[in-house]
């Protein structure tokens, strides 16, 4: 369907376009939560580890995975990622604090 | 200390073997048409010798059918933290369920672990394991989200319909042996077997082990055996009690068993007596069925 995201963990030369021919298919992530509440995820972890012993390299969205997964540990990008994020929400509670209280205690006083 | 020995269990040869013995082995309930495409019958003509060898071969799949699925207790709930990060504190929405799919692990043993959005990695809880295996294993007879058909209140109307044994076949495909669930339904199936008396419905399907078992560790086993008496099956009769004493040795008709080495009707006779809720009946059962046997043999 359109506009329905499916992604599959593949094994495959890098040269290649995003979804051309593969070698292996490796696992499926499927962004979207389910009835549960869940974010569906396979990993063949006994093929992933037998092409990282043959020298493949992980893509960095690849890399982001395992680390959640707990196969890898945890990618710096995902710990600045998350701060980040955090510092723009403070920054964005900030100014709405302030112009909150500005307007707020004319009403008070 | 106690010098105790251990409790029989489901899986004993012996126990075993008189569970299986009152089973019975009814052919033409066993082979009892499953509701298939209609198909005209086809008709083979034998000799005698072949007729036998025919039967011989139809007694062998019919054990086969009838190997009783196990019992077993209820399994613990999983609850193991892996890994606590709370730097990712409020960066998901919702929790990621990661299963690993390589071929040649059996599925006991699965990695199944599970990403909150408060950044704990944590295993995932039986129920899960259920549903992801079944996405990506997929196995006949089972559905990913169990169906209302095992709720309480729909059991009830099942029930009425005297469906017992589709009810318990369809839970022996859809769960775990050891998952809650399984052991609910199965409880409730007996419990309204025992309440009704429609022994009958399961006597010669492979679940009747497994409700023999359930009702000697309850010890309700009044009702079944004037069931059993009344439709003079004298030997599941003596087999029942026999299990009876080697479930609960500890009994006052179990010891006076052992002392006096009784067989067939007096065991029967001195468990009414001494352990049974029902004796009256099942003095009443037994005398019914002693004249029954001596006019039968008188003309």
């Amino acid at each position: 369907c359109t506009n329905r995201p499916f992604f599959r963990i593949v094994a495959a030369n890098s040269k290649r376009a995003r979804d051309g021919k593969y070698l292996e298919q490796l696992g499926c992530l499927d962004p979207l939560p389910n009835a549960h509440g869940e974010k569906v995820a396979g990993l063949n972890l006994e093929r992933l580890r037998y092409w990282l012993g043959c020298g493949a390299q992980l893509s960095r969205p690849a890399e982001k995975l395992l680390g959640l997964a707990g196969f890898l540990p945890l990618h710096p990008m995902t710990v600045t990622g998350a701060e980040r994020l955090r510092r723009r929400r403070q920054r964005e509670q900030q100014p709405e604090a302030a112009p909150a209280d500005g307007s707020a205690e004319p009403g008070t006083a | 200390g106690k010098a105790a020995k251990p409790k029989p269990a489901f899986t004993d040869e012996a126990v075993q073997t008189l569970l299986y013995k009152m089973t019975g082995l009814d052919l033409q309930k066993v082979f009892r048409p499953v509701k298939k495409g209609l198909k005209p019958p086809s008709y083979k003509l034998m000799t005698e010798a072949q007729l036998e060898e025919a039967t011989r071969k139809a007694i062998e799949e019919a054990k086969v059918k009838l190997i009783m699925p196990p019992v077993l207790n209820e399994r613990e709930p999983i609850d193991d933290v892996l890994a606590e990060d709370q730097v990712l504190e409020g960066t998901e929405t919702a929790k990621y369920v990661f299963t690993d799919l390589s071929n040649s692990i059996p599925h006991r043993e699965r990695f199944i672990v599970v990403r909150e959005p408060n950044g704990v990695l944590r295993k995932a809880t039986w129920e899960e394991r259920d549903r992801m295996i079944q996405i990506f294993f997929p196995k006949e007879g089972r559905k990913v989200i169990p169906p209302t058909l095992f709720k309480d209140e729909n059991l009830g109307t099942v029930f009425q319909q005297d469906r017992h044994e589709d009810v318990l076949n369809m839970c022996v495909a859809q769960f775990e042996p050891d998952s809650p669930d399984y052991i609910r339904v199965h409880h409730r199936t007996y419990e309204d077997i025992e309440k009704h008396a429609k022994y009958d419905l399961l006597r010669s399907t492979r679940h009747f082990g497994g409700m023999v078992w359930y009702l000697v560790n309850r010890k309700k086993t009044d009702g079944l055996l004037i069931d059993m008496i009344n439709r003079d099956l004298l030997e599941d009769a003596t087999s029942l009690i026999t299990l009876y004493h080697m479930l609960h040795p500890e009994c006052q008709s179990a010891k006076e068993a052992k002392e006096g080495k009784l067989q067939g009707v007096d065991l029967i006779k001195v468990f009414a007596k001494t352990e049974s809720q029902r004796g009256g009946y099942i003095q009443l059962a037994l005398q019914a069925y002693e004249e029954a046997m001596a006019t039968s043999s008188a003309s």
